[in-house]
């Protein structure tokens, strides 16, 4: 029965986080914390001659330093998500060699953040600076100066991936449109910086981390490895996490504490500054894709060739998953019969590369999205009518594109139509042209996507050639407390997304129970929480895997409860029901039993169970969506496996004096399947289609030929204010998905996807003559366009 | 060390603190007010709004010596002793923050502005949060939760 899935239930977690009662990393306080700092290499490049922390040792307060020899010393490398070619050894600081300005090279535990921050100026570093190499087609050239010279290049995967038959559909094409696209750096930053404390309890040898890792599982395996400690004697705990967007994970400073703390054999906190988290957490890759496309003058898509090239940085955590992860809306919404994609992954001598909101999705949709303008514009068709004489109909859901994603369900053409109709496209393209007769430059943008949620790790196979992690999946636990409470638990620490009120309107349903009767515990615990390897808030996957998970263990318990009951009033479990807390003999009113009464059963009174019945009455359930599938014969995969799906309208009017971008009206028209708590989706869709829109407009991490990021603060680095965006209108149709347990689709990722694309083809619209090929569409890019027409750099925004 | 006095969220409050402590530093650690939040140190992100003698204020970029006799408000003073004010309850219905490090800081920004301006307009919301960084709401529901609770305070209701 489903009462509370699906209703906007406000969020249990808001009245902590309304009256500042939340508890984040930074309010978490241990007796004899210490406090750490790093010292961060000022060189892109350099090799470390010498260290000496001596000095830093010497100041009052501090007590321990720790630099990358000893680490070295202390631990083993971190291993990364994604193996690269040739294994490479990076540990938690850097030992011989530095590789972007800001990786760590030592670090300092003292008693306050102050004296830590002392200390670490006290450090004496001999480098010897070394070519940078900034950018990732220069990465590629022989001779490049090498981030790994063990590795012989700075190309971490290279491959030409060829589905169906692409030269064929080029040589029958009418037309051939080439466009190179580049995407710039930018993060979604969230308002939380990342840290962690690490204590060591040297009586049981364990370690304790709190930390707002938004990826625990992975995480605790690799610190059992590189502390070189059984993961028994390891426990994750997060607490509320400030935000997240896949840019909270980086091992390095967890393990960095808990070699200080072993050292010290005092808890040792790190939390990040700003600069800290601007200059060296994780960036969305930035890179260049050049497409072709090859069509007919019907405007029929024939097939697409792609060369991406993916600036990692300094990434060794997840490198190469940016070109991968392309492959899952590679073909947007659109009917392609063939794809020829050619990933380069390289390193650079920058900040690394990392999950960012979409991760890698935005700038293919992106360049999709921008070709698809080009061609309406070349062929003289209507931007909506080319997308929907393309698009992959209803009726043939699921549908396989030709790089192995399924499509489950969803209605493009109906979501586009629905968007031209309550965005009045007609009655806005009048206003377009009367005010382009006063001189009035107003441009009206269309992107649509698909929304890929639920990564399947065995895509990784793709690039190892080898199996590793494989799938999908998530843990929870649900349990009937012995006074016949609920308590639910889940693999995934929320980051925002509200899980503790979700997952409990799910098992409020399934219990037939009320969502404030459920109480789910904040964060993640790896004592108490199931996990595993695969668990954490990434990749959208929530709607894939979690609401899975917490369904099947809210039905085990509920099973056994009404088994339980069935034998204690001599009924058939199946003639039973849970309503209100109570398992009742259905059509015989006053014949029950309180889930109270049946917890006493299973935790005291047990002779009182069936028999054969175990006692207690607590499931966990791991749940594995059943899409996931290994790598075809034919190099086709399954990367993700749910999809969901939007269109944007963007109006915008470009300031011809100033080159200000204003956007006069925004729409999102979505469907997500089945949205378990409409409040929560439509701030979703909010705040992801303002990433997409502070990626178009605003934000760049801009680095100078040395490697230097030029944009490390707020102030130079600029996110949206509340001034700087609209009121943004949403609407939704509802196509649930048949593979997900309550037909719900990704929704996290959402706006950051589509959002860029849509934002420039409104000012490509609205400047008429030239081609936007690149972010962020500054004041000063636009006026250079409008003024200095003639110029090289007038028909390129850079 | 240098002694300063002052009043936070109505109570008298007399410490010695080191000169480089910020007044977030001293609030959070020093009287355990750990509902104000850091967010960048620098001053833009607004996460470490408070009010201090009625007008919002960095709390970062303050410190703690200089407030010698000022009265310093945070979140837990906006906070009733049961239930939540109209800003908090109209926040949470609006769905108007997600992972909540900005929302003390945004609901202190609002407070200031409903004290001077009862029915603010939307571009006059806009612009008195607009020293507030929200990196997971896109402002929308903001927005309409002041406008909730702006309308809540006048005793009426939103159209």
């Amino acid at each position: 029965m489903t009462t509370w899935v699906g209703a906007p239930v406000p969020r249990k977690e808001d009245a902590r986080l309304t009256t500042g009662r939340g508890r984040y990393l930074d309010d978490i306080a241990r007796s004899g914390l210490l406090h750490a700092a790093m010292l961060r290499s000022p060189h892109a490049h350099a090799r470390i001659v010498s260290i000496d922390v001596s000095e830093a040792e010497r100041l009052p307060g501090v007590l321990g330093v720790l630099s990358g020899a000893e680490a070295a010393a202390a631990s083993q490398p971190i291993r990364p998500l994604i193996p690269t070619p040739t294994p490479l050894r990076d540990w938690c600081l850097a030992v011989d060699r530095v590789r972007f300005a800001g990786e760590p090279v030592a670090a300092v535990a003292a008693v306050d953040r102050a004296t830590a921050e002392d200390a670490v100026e006290r450090i004496q570093v001999a480098y010897e600076p070394l070519a940078p190499v900034v950018d990732p087609e220069a990465a590629i050239e022989p001779g490049a100066p090498l981030l790994y010279p063990e590795l012989g290049t700075n190309v971490l995967w290279h491959d030409v991936l060829s589905y169906g038959d692409v030269d064929g559909a080029f040589t029958r094409a009418d037309g051939v449109l080439r466009e190179r696209f580049e995407i710039q750096r930018y993060a979604s930053t969230p308002l939380e910086t990342f840290g962690c404390i690490a204590e060591h309890d040297a009586g049981t040898d364990t370690y304790t981390f709190w930390t707002n890792d938004q990826r625990p599982g992975f995480t605790l395996a690799i610190l059992a490895e590189s502390l070189g400690v059984p993961q028994s004697r390891l426990r994750l705990v997060c607490p509320d996490i400030g935000g997240a967007f896949g840019n909270k994970r980086r091992p390095a400073y967890l393990l960095t504490c808990a070699l200080l703390a072993r050292k010290t054999g005092r808890p040792v906190k790190y939390l990040e500054d700003r600069i800290e988290n601007l200059t060296a957490l994780m960036h969305a890759c930035n890179g260049v894709m050049d497409v072709e496309l090859a069509y007919r003058n019907d405007g029929t898509v024939l097939a697409f060739r792609i060369r991406d090239i993916a600036d990692e940085g300094k990434n060794l955590v997840s490198p190469t998953q940016h070109n991968l992860i392309k492959l899952g809306n590679i073909a947007n919404g659109y009917r392609i019969g063939a794809i020829r994609y050619e990933p380069y992954s390289v390193l650079t001598t920058k900040c690394p590369s990392g999950a960012n909101r979409g991760i890698g999705k935005p700038f293919m949709c992106f360049a999709i999205e921008r070709t698809m303008a080009l061609l309406a514009r070349r062929l003289g068709l209507d931007p909506a009518e080319l997308r929907l004489r393309n698009y992959v109909q209803p009726a043939e859901m699921p549908y396989t594109t030709p790089t192995g994603s399924q499509y489950d369900s969803g209605d493009y053409p109906a979501t586009l139509r629905r968007a031209l109709e309550r965005f009045d496209y007609r009655g806005r393209r009048a206003e377009q042209a009367r005010a382009r007769k006063e001189g009035r430059l107003l441009g009206i943008g269309l992107a649509t996507s698909v929304e890929p949620a639920g990564t399947n790790l065995a895509s990784y196979e793709l690039i190892t050639g080898r199996r590793a992690a494989s799938g999908s999946a998530e843990a929870a636990m649900v349990r009937i407390e012995p006074d016949g409470q609920v308590r639910a638990a889940l693999g995934n620490p929320a980051t925002g997304q509200g899980y503790e009120t979700v997952v409990a309107q799910i098992v409020a349903d399934e219990l037939g129970l009320a969502p404030d009767e459920v109480h789910v515990a904040r964060g993640f615990d790896s004592l108490g929480t199931p996990s595993l390897y695969l668990s954490g808030s990434y990749s959208n996957k929530f709607s894939v895997t979690d609401v899975g998970a917490v369904v099947g263990a809210a039905r085990k318990v509920r099973d056994k409860a009404l088994r339980i009951a069935a034998h204690r009033l001599e009924a058939a479990p199946a003639d039973l029901e849970l309503i209100d807390g109570e398992a009742r003999v259905r059509g015989v009113p006053g014949r029950g039993l309180t889930l109270r009464e049946i917890a006493r059963t299973a935790y005291a009174d047990v002779l009182g169970l069936p028999p054969g019945e175990d006692p207690g009455l607590e499931s966990r359930h791991f749940h594995s969506n059943p899409l996931a599938a290994p790598v075809d014969e034919r190099r086709r995969v399954r990367s993700q496996l749910v999809f969901s799906n939007a269109a944007h309208c963007c109006l915008v009017e470009v300031e011809r004096r100033t080159g200000q971008v204003r956007i006069l009206a925004y729409l999102v028209v979505h469907d997500c399947g089945r949205e378990l708590n409409p409040g929560i989706v439509e701030g979703m869709v909010h705040g992801s289609t303002v990433h997409g829109i502070g990626a178009a407009l605003l934000e760049e991490f801009r680095y100078d030929e040395g490697g230097n990021l030029l944009t490390s603060t707020f102030m130079d680095y600029l996110k949206p204010t509340a001034l700087d965006v609209p009121d943004i209108d949403v609407d939704h149709l509802e196509t649930p998905s048949p593979f997900t347990p309550l037909g719900a689709k990704g929704v996290g990722e959402g706006g950051s996807i589509p959002g860029p694309a849509a934002v420039a083809n409104a000012v490509e619209d609205a400047l008429a003559a030239f081609v936007i090929r690149s972010l962020p569409i500054t004041p000063e890019r636009v006026w250079s366009w409008l003024n200095l027409a003639g110029e090289t750099g007038a028909r390129r925004t850079r | 060390m240098i002694s300063v006095r002052l009043t936070v969220n109505g109570r008298a409050v007399e410490r010695d603190v080191p000169p480089r402590r910020s007044l977030a530093e001293f609030l959070r650690e020093d009287l355990g007010l750990t509902g104000t939040h850091v967010g960048c140190e620098h001053g833009v992100c607004g996460a470490c709004t408070v009010l201090v003698g009625g007008r919002s204020a960095r709390s970062c970029l303050l410190f703690a010596a200089q407030l010698e006799d000022a009265t310093v408000t945070t979140i837990e003073g906006l906070t009733p002793a049961a239930g939540l004010s109209a800003l908090q309850s109209a926040f949470r219905d609006c769905h108007a923050l997600q992972c909540g490090f900005c929302t003390p800081g945004m609901i202190v920004a609002a407070h200031e502005l409903l004290a001077e301006n009862p029915a603010p307009s939307r571009e006059e919301i806009r612009a008195a949060i607009a020293g507030n960084l929200c990196m997971c709401t896109g402002y929308v529901s903001i927005v309409r939760a002041i406008e909730q609770a702006a309308a809540a305070r006048r005793g009426g209701s939103l159209p």
